[in-house]
């Protein structure tokens, strides 16, 4: 079987494309720490108030770190009293915050509008991110996962001051 | 290539050389057109209103929007009817006559073909029905992910479509047997390799979702079981997802390989490396669906990796296509006069509607094929998963090339079904023109306003959170639903209009199919099925092997979650 000289090129050409984009999954994950979710722990979403999602809100754990425990139900999340509903949370500039989210019934979505947060909250399974906020600014929490007759309002808002 | 005509007579014996199709055959592949072509009708019209109720500027001028009320009903007949329905009644017909012409054969088995389309044909009215009937409970889109679960005839449809679309399978194999059984030395037509192909990689990937249905979501909507754990669902349904858009590619392969190259005035560049190409797809299409789980969190890292590089592999027999496929399409410019090095392109038959569609569709999936390779791209992902960027991506590939090309071989393929010409050429290829014009606007808006935060599957003209720019783009995506309306309403005029109102008798036109492979290089073990598949087992095991150990979570025993929300939350 031959290959034709210029089919050849064609081949090495690809070859390059694909791995510059992986080589960029790489620098991605080792230079600027953008990291996919893996599992964490598995829930009841019947018994979350055996869980850290008994209370969910926000902690501060250290300088400029937070923790934010947020659930999902349809079709509003939770980000406990303090925050309200629709929640607002708020994060002074320069913030480091992991989100502990789930969800309580169906499958819904977490996605922080221009920002690499973007996750699938599977009933039973913790899904866990880190963000840095650097530039203040209004971000919208959308649900962006199918979750019935209202899932287009189901949302949240983060501020960062 | 052998000239073939469509007799109306009724019992015409194949004589070597030329088939004709008999009138049993011609009803066979008829029926299934047809019927694919109604379920797209069901669902090509829902398109252009979901792009209305989805823009904010839209909804403020236009309040009460017809046809659907429920918005999320129309997603589901949408993807349903389009995506499943129709793809797969095309692809078995479109199937069934290339095997046939090909192979200078009849199918296997005449009743079982007619058994596979019955059985096909329940499930679509059922379907039907259930969407119809039930808007709210079986709005479950055409990814039906538990806990939401629709009612049991939902999935009893489903289970009836893959069903008859094994049987269909088990038919070409049975056919290529006996083919091959004839002519033990020679190499099977390209065509029908890549038919082959196709079938064995959806046998192996609706397994995966028959294990779904079967076992957790249509138990679990009789109330035979009281639980289900989403994410084994999820990892199961992508098992058979990713084989599925194979599925629905490669027939348009077939014909940009084997029959456009001749329709455009050229002749393939490299047969033996479109065999190649044909049986990368085999191979790497299945252990790839994790690419649509990039976002899970029951899944490891580690385990996305792995799908990342294999779902980069598997773009590769895609880029040979576009440099086998793009050198015939130069050879054929050549032939028409092309001198210099870049108006070749232009050169091309773009007045006939059969070729126009078809590179029409190309131009498309340059556009989704690169989108497709971000979407791959496992920390990309995460600035567009689930937005409305995902559907500007299948809407260039599955909307665009592959529905192009399907509707290319439809204004051959119904002409001869019907032994009628088609009903008008101009209003074809306004009909493609349209098509490609609306399609490519629709994706560039959706992409844009997915961009700027719009989700996909979303009621957002009634969203609080949406973005100035997203809310400019989704007012775009629009207009181009006005355009591809037009379009749709074009394609189903030379639809009707060819099997009722055409007078003229069809053109004694050759078929665009190869009897013979005129390839004499390509070694005889490419068609050593039990090699590949053996391939394909090990690749299945690296790469899906961890991922159910993982969310079956063996270390813990056989950990599947008992969970189902006990009712639907109510309407806000």
């Amino acid at each position: 079987m031959e290959i034709n000289k210029f089919e050849r090129y064609w081949l090495i050409a690809v070859g390059l494309t694909l791995g510059a984009f992986v080589a960029a999954t790489i620098v991605a994950v080792a230079v600027f720490g953008i990291r996919l979710p893996s599992p964490v722990e598995r829930v009841d979403p019947q018994r979350l108030d055996q869980t850290i999602f008994a209370s969910p809100g926000v902690r501060k754990i250290a300088d400029n770190r937070y923790e934010a425990v947020i659930i999902a139900k349809s079709w509003a999340f939770n980000a406990g009293p303090e925050a309200g509903s629709p929640p607002v949370l708020r994060f002074p500039r320069g913030s480091q915050v992991t989100f502990y989210v789930t969800s309580q019934d169906v499958m819904h979505g977490f996605q922080i509008e221009r920002h690499t947060i973007n996750l699938e909250l599977v009933p039973g399974q913790i899904a866990r991110a880190t963000a840095n906020f650097n530039r203040p600014g209004k971000y919208s929490i959308i649900c962006n996962h199918y979750c019935g007759a209202g899932h287009q309002v189901m949302y949240g808002t983060i501020i960062i001051e | 290539m052998a000239s073939i005509t469509l007799p109306q007579a009724i019992e015409v014996p194949a004589t070597p050389g030329t088939l004709k199709l008999v009138q049993r055959e011609r009803l066979m592949i008829g029926a299934h057109i047809i019927t694919a072509m109604l379920a797209l009708m069901t669902g090509i019209f829902m398109g252009p209103f979901q792009t209305f109720h989805r823009s904010p500027t839209f909804v403020q001028y236009f309040p009460n929007i017809p046809v659907f009320t429920y918005y999320y009903q129309a997603v589901t007949v949408h993807g349903v009817m389009n995506a499943l329905f129709f793809t797969t009644f095309f692809i078995v017909g479109f199937s069934y006559f290339v095997v046939e012409r090909s192979l200078q054969r009849l199918l296997k088995s005449v009743r079982m073909g007619w058994v596979a389309y019955v059985l096909m044909a329940i499930g679509l009215v059922i379907m039907l029905i259930t969407i119809l009937g039930s808007p709210q409970q079986s709005a479950v889109l055409y990814t039906f992910y538990p806990p939401n679960i629709a009612p049991a005839l939902f999935y009893i449809g489903l289970v009836l479509l893959v069903v008859g679309s094994w049987l269909a399978a088990a038919n070409i194999f049975l056919t290529y047997q006996g083919w091959k059984r004839e002519h033990p030395n020679e190499r099977v037509p390209l065509a029908v390799l890549a038919i082959m192909v196709n079938f064995l990689m959806w046998c192996v990937g609706t397994i995966g979702v028959a294990v779904e249905i079967l076992f957790m979501l249509l138990p679990a909507s009789l109330g035979i079981i009281k639980t289900t754990d989403p994410q084994l669902a999820r990892t199961l349904f992508w098992f058979f997802g990713h084989p599925l858009v194979y599925f629905w590619l490669l027939p348009a392969y077939v014909s940009w390989y084997t029959m456009l190259p001749r329709q455009a005035g050229g002749k393939l560049f490299s047969e033996p490396l479109a065999r190649v190409a044909f049986l990368m797809f085999l191979i790497f299409s299945v252990p790839v669906g994790l690419h649509h789980q990039f976002s899970d969190p029951g899944i490891s890292a580690s385990s996305k990796g792995i799908h990342t590089l294999l779902t980069m592999i598997v773009s590769v027999p895609s880029f040979m296509t576009a440099f086998n496929v793009g050198a015939a399409l130069e050879n054929a410019a050549r032939n028409r006069g092309a001198k210099t090095l870049f108006d070749w392109p232009f050169k091309q038959k773009w007045g006939d509607p059969i070729v126009a569609a078809q590179l029409s569709g190309m131009l498309l999936f340059i556009a989704g094929g690169f989108s497709g390779l971000i979407n791959a791209s496992s920390q990309l992902n995460a600035t567009i998963h689930n937005t409305s960027w995902v559907p500007a991506h299948f809407h260039t590939t599955l909307g665009g090339a592959v529905t192009l090309t399907y509707i290319s071989i439809l204004y051959w393929l119904l002409p001869a079904i019907r032994g009628r010409a088609l009903f008008s050429k101009p209003l074809a290829l306004a009909q493609v023109f349209t098509w490609l014009i609306g399609m490519a606007l629709f994706g560039f808006a959706m992409g844009e306003a997915g961009l700027n935060g719009a989700p996909r599957r979303a009621l957002t003209s009634q969203s609080p959170y949406l973005s100035p720019a997203a809310a400019f783009w989704l007012d775009v995506t629009a207009v181009s639903g006005i355009i591809l309306m037009v379009s749709s309403v074009l394609l189903y005029i030379n639809f009707f209009g060819t099997l009722f109102l055409s007078r003229q008798p069809a053109p004694e036109s050759e078929v665009p199919i190869e009897t013979v492979s005129s390839d004499r290089t390509s070694p005889l073990w490419l068609e050593r099925w039990g090699l590949w598949f053996g391939v394909l087992g090990v690749l299945l095991l690296i790469a899906y092997g961890p991922v159910f150990a993982e969310v079956l979570d063996f270390q813990e025993g056989w950990n599947i979650l008992r969970y189902m929300p006990t009712s639907n939350a109510p309407m806000p």
